[in-house]
């Protein structure tokens, strides 16, 4: 009975230092991640576990066998998850707390995809300026386009 | 999708199997033909279009360029301009940044006869740079566009020592605001892209459209193999010659009064 009482005094001074030690800490950081409008690709829990699997497969049918058609293009990430500032301007997704960079940190975890891809969407400018050359970038117009496009496929999913 | 289509079948990424899709691939590449579709997850297919598809006149495919040297006027530079400016190239070409395409002047010292021309990449159909590719970055699509994988290259420069027209460029400085649509970084080598994915979308690649602009239509576009094509009834029509043709490498670019 005295064995018993001395090993809950010892679990509960321990357990004191630890609730001590954690509110000293202040509460654990969890990734925030930026919300973007509309239906993802895929429900989102496919999404977290996936996306790298997705992009690495992905990129090779695009850049040698021209599956120039898939959804999963880093670039169609971009267009929907790039913040933008109060004023407008595109944040890049790999800038801290942005929807690439915020988990990647969190789990220690370095990319370097946007040291060669565009980590913003192409400005309206540019694509103003392509559209008066007769080009028809569809994949890569404004974002909004990009959105209602994916809402209204087939794939049901979470609303991130 | 027609039967000249291909889909590759492969098990699901979103099985959690990293190498899944790599490896049904690979067996399924070997099934040679055979139609497939890649499944990345439950209810999601990747369709691969095979560039090795029959042209409307059972021809295959290859894409290429002729370049009327008469037509082209010495001082316009509208198809470089319209290549940086499209694929977010620098309008600065120096020893670390790369330049996809540039005009040439060539005169002839005996008769003093001179000729302005653009020289890009001539996708050719032996050429120097897949050869000594030691990563296989260095490749030739089906439908004749030559590529860099930028996933693959290591940037040895291998290629650009053995082009003989100079069409690839090293980068060399970090790249910023580049392109969704033409990815490009520090530590790759790369060249001109034939615009592939306006190509794809059944655009013209940005310099000939340029060229169009500017009134000069120095610059046809168009499938090689498809005798009814405008560039394979020039062709046939006019004498026309590719540059160093006698290296035997059989470019995709023609050129003609040079």
């Amino acid at each position: 009975m005295r064995r018993r009482a001395g090993v809950l005094a010892v679990v509960a001074v321990l357990l004191a230092i630890g609730l001590v030690w954690a509110a000293h800490r202040g509460p654990v950081v969890v990734p925030v991640i930026p919300r973007a409008p509309g239906h993802c690709v895929l429900p989102i829990g496919q999404m977290r576990r996936t996306h790298m699997m997705l992009l690495r497969a992905v990129r090779q049918e695009i850049v040698r066998h021209d599956a120039r058609d898939t959804r999963f293009r880093i670039s169609g990430c971009v267009a929907c998850h790039a913040q933008d500032t109060p004023s407008g301007r595109p944040i890049p997704v790999n800038a801290p707390g942005q929807f690439c960079a915020v988990c990647h940190a969190y789990v220690g975890v370095h990319i370097d995809c946007f040291a060669c891809h565009a980590a913003v969407p192409p400005s309206r400018r540019l694509v103003a300026r392509l559209a008066g050359q007769g080009v028809e970038q569809v994949e890569f117009r404004i974002p909004q386009a990009l959105r209602a496009q994916f809402a209204g496929g087939a794939v049901s999913g979470g609303g991130q | 999708m027609t039967d000249e289509d291909r889909e590759i079948q492969g098990a699901g990424a979103a099985g959690g199997e990293a190498g899944a899709p790599d490896a049904v691939r690979r067996r399924l590449l070997a099934m040679a033909g055979a139609a497939a579709a890649l499944v990345l997850a439950p209810g999601v297919t990747v369709l691969a279009r095979d560039l090795a598809v029959k042209g409307a006149r059972g021809g295959r495919v290859r894409y290429g360029l002729l370049i009327d040297a008469r037509a082209c006027r010495t001082g316009c530079d509208a198809c470089v301009r319209a290549c940086q400016d499209y694929n977010g190239l620098s309008r600065d070409p120096g020893p670390d940044n790369a330049q996809w395409i540039r005009k040439v002047t060539i005169t002839d010292p005996g008769t003093g006869f001179t000729r302005s021309f653009p020289v890009m990449c001539q996708h050719c159909a032996d050429g120097a740079c897949v050869d000594v590719c030691p990563t296989g970055a260095s490749f030739r699509r089906p439908d004749g566009i030559v590529l860099v994988d930028k996933h693959r290259c290591i940037g040895c420069r291998y290629c650009l020592m053995a082009c003989p027209y100079k069409a690839r460029s090293f980068v060399g400085r970090n790249v910023t605001d580049q392109r969704p649509w033409a990815p490009r970084g520090k530590g790759t080598a790369e060249g001109c892209t034939l615009c592939v994915e306006r190509v794809t979308a059944g655009d013209l690649p940005a310099c000939v459209a340029a060229c169009q602009r500017a009134g000069h239509k120095a610059m046809t576009f168009g499938n090689l193999h498809d005798p009814k094509s405008a560039i394979a009834v020039r062709l046939s029509e006019v004498a026309t010659t590719t540059l160093r043709a006698d290296l035997g490498m059989r470019p995709g670019v023609h050129y003609r009064g040079i």
